[in-house]
């Protein structure tokens, strides 16, 4: 009876430990982790005048520089295959790598098409009369032009991306033993890591950005400590940028430059 | 040799005994088999008493023989799609034949045959009326799963460019370019109210919202065919769910945001993303909330000799601790212990209420 009450009180005591433990843990959480507010710019024109790399996703990938050696040299040494010269392999016409270019487009996802671009660009002319002939309006078949259009002018740059991509990204999940998180910047170029466990990390676009006639690959270094979104509004952004940017507004703020190379010359298939 | 004599009609006494013995097994072995054979036969018959239990009326997408490929059922387009959406679309009940091939004796069963109350809205021989589809008094049998973090990698990739920055540094608000808003329009409806009312009776404004896609309007334009998941593959985007009725109410902490809001010249209308933190590395909807973290609205609304609404309210509590913040909440967020990052923004310790004399 003694034994059975002792043993009772025990694992009372057992279980209560084990509550506040995980009370601790809890109550821990909110301060057991970091945040990152990280800033792309990038320069215009002369260099004289920087803006924010709008709507690139950035990736957190855990260890240091020289932790991830290897694995960002394969970053850095992996052929180019800009958005001009996938669209010329598989045969866009010029009218269409101009309507990518002219909106700043990765693909036709972009943006609408008006009626003038069809008119003025043989692969939305023709998947227009697919569209006029199946669906039975024209103002459909513009609207929906990207269900009669080639898989390949539709996704294929995407996916060819996309595949790239997650090889790269297993890669420095097995090497670093960490889930790698990403982020995309906003029209300011600023976006946010939360919740990440305090350590060295590098963020990386880990495929390079076309920014006017180059390649952007930031490879950059960054030390999370303990803290959150207020602690890190309060402070200076943590600013990447590319070798060009004179912007007297960042130059002394700049805390990692990009690897620039030039947009490879590709040929017509 | 007498022994054997004796022994003779012993052993015709031996084998009828036998005889007997094996001839009560057999019976016994009889019943048995019998018995073992009614039981088999009652077994393969229960299913067909509990089928008779079954209520048509209720058709379910998780009985068993209903999980063949959807297109088996749906027709994508369905006959309808003009006059119903005005895009080739899904939009109607599947043809009597998906019922009738496994269904026929329910199918024909009495003048007001119970398995058509699924789709007609007038059970009839020749009654042709049927409920709208989707049937909004049932309940839905799936939720919709969206990768946010697949489409903000296709939609508008808006970047500085020597030639074009300067061109596209408004490109947000054109309104060709496909972001956030090709989904999440704003919203021009009334909102729906709780249960229990509206709470301090405070009517948000129809612009305080953002819409959600409610049919495939918004999907069927990339994801008709070709691009995957296309119409035909349903459960590409619809997971099988517990019965329920969507919650149509809208749930907020700051109930008084305005989405269109932020002045005269609407600031609020900024790019999603820019409060939106989370939302372009969410994979799934499962969980996802549309969390906007306090620096999001205090990048504006405290800083220090433009507004410091903020700071305002927790100044009101420090002189009042039973002060209801008011200024973005209604009375059953305002009135609770402000959350340790609205301290933090403020450049001040976390308090409570029970801490403040």
């Amino acid at each position: 009876m003694i034994r059975t009450r002792i043993s009772r009180s025990t694992t009372c005591q057992a279980c209560i430990v084990l509550l506040a433990c995980v009370a601790v843990a809890f109550a821990q959480t909110p301060n057991s982790t970091g945040v990152i507010r990280l800033r792309v710019r990038v320069s215009t024109g002369n260099g004289s005048k920087a803006q924010g790399l709008s709507r690139k996703r950035f990736f957190l990938i855990r260890g240091s520089l020289s932790d991830n050696a290897a694995l960002l040299q394969s970053f850095a040494e992996r052929p180019i295959v800009s958005r001009d010269c996938y669209y010329r392999s598989i045969g866009a016409s010029e009218a269409l790598l101009a309507w990518l270019k002219d909106g700043d487009c990765e693909s036709i996802y972009c943006r609408s098409v008006d009626q003038l671009e069809v008119d003025k660009v043989p692969e939305f002319k023709l998947a227009m009369a697919t569209g006029e002939k199946v669906y039975g309006s024209r103002e459909l078949a513009r609207q929906w032009l990207s269900t009669n259009l080639p898989e390949n002018i539709n996704s294929g740059f995407y996916k060819h991306q996309q595949a790239v991509l997650t090889e790269l990204l297993a890669q420095a999940e097995r090497q670093s033993q960490a889930r790698v998180s990403s982020v995309m910047t906003d029209s300011n170029g600023t976006a946010y890591f939360t919740d990440i466990e305090p350590g060295l990390y590098v963020i990386s676009n880990v495929m390079p950005a076309e920014v006017a006639d180059s390649s952007e690959l930031w490879l950059c270094e960054v030390k999370v400590s303990l803290g959150d979104l207020a602690t890190a509004t309060r402070e200076r952004p943590y600013l990447i940028s590319d070798p060009n940017n004179r912007d007297p507004r960042d130059k002394k703020n700049i805390k990692c430059v990009s690897l620039e190379r030039p947009l490879p010359a590709c040929r017509r298939q | 040799m007498v022994n054997s004599e004796k022994s003779q009609p012993q052993t015709e006494a031996w084998r009828t005994t036998l005889r007997l013995r094996s001839q009560r097994l057999l019976a016994t072995a009889g019943v048995i088999l019998v018995c073992a054979g009614i039981s088999v036969i009652g077994q393969k018959r229960k299913p067909a008493r509990a089928t008779s239990k079954i209520d048509y009326t209720q058709f379910q997408h998780t009985t068993k023989q209903h999980q063949e490929a959807c297109h088996i059922c749906h027709k994508a387009p369905s006959a309808n799609w003009k006059q119903a959406s005005g895009f080739p679309d899904i939009a109607d009940f599947p043809d009597h034949d998906a019922c009738v091939r496994c269904h026929r004796s329910q199918f024909f069963k009495g003048v007001q045959p119970a398995i058509c109350s699924n789709c007609h809205s007038r059970v009839s021989p020749r009654g042709e009326a049927r409920f709208a589809f989707r049937n909004e008094a049932r309940p839905e049998q799936f939720k919709i799963d969206f990768p946010h973090d697949k489409h903000q990698d296709v939609i508008a990739a808006i970047r500085a460019d020597q030639n074009t920055a300067l061109r596209f540094a408004h490109a947000l608000q054109r309104k060709d370019y496909n972001n956030c808003t090709i989904c999440h329009s704003p919203n021009r409806q009334a909102p729906k109210a709780l249960a229990s009312g509206w709470v301090d009776g405070f009517v948000p404004s129809f612009d305080s919202f953002k819409t959600t896609p409610a049919s495939h309007a918004a999907c069927f334009n990339c994801h008709w065919k070709g691009q995957e998941p296309t119409a035909n593959n349903c459960a590409g985007c619809h997971k099988p769910a517990e019965n329920y009725f969507p919650d149509h109410v809208p749930h907020r902490i700051s109930m008084k945001f305005r989405h269109e809001g932020g002045g005269e010249k609407g600031i609020h209308a900024a790019e999603c993303t820019t409060c939106h933190i989370n939302i372009t590395k969410s994979a799934s909807l499962k969980g996802l909330k549309p969390d906007v973290p306090i620096t999001g609205c205090t990048e504006c609304h405290n800083k220090s000799g433009l507004r410091e609404d903020l700071g305002n309210e927790l100044a009101q509590i420090d002189k009042n601790k039973g002060f209801v913040c008011s200024y973005c909440h209604t009375s059953e967020t305002g009135k609770r212990d402000p959350p340790p990052q609205h301290y933090m923004v403020a450049d001040r310790p976390p308090l409570t209420r029970k801490e403040i004399k």
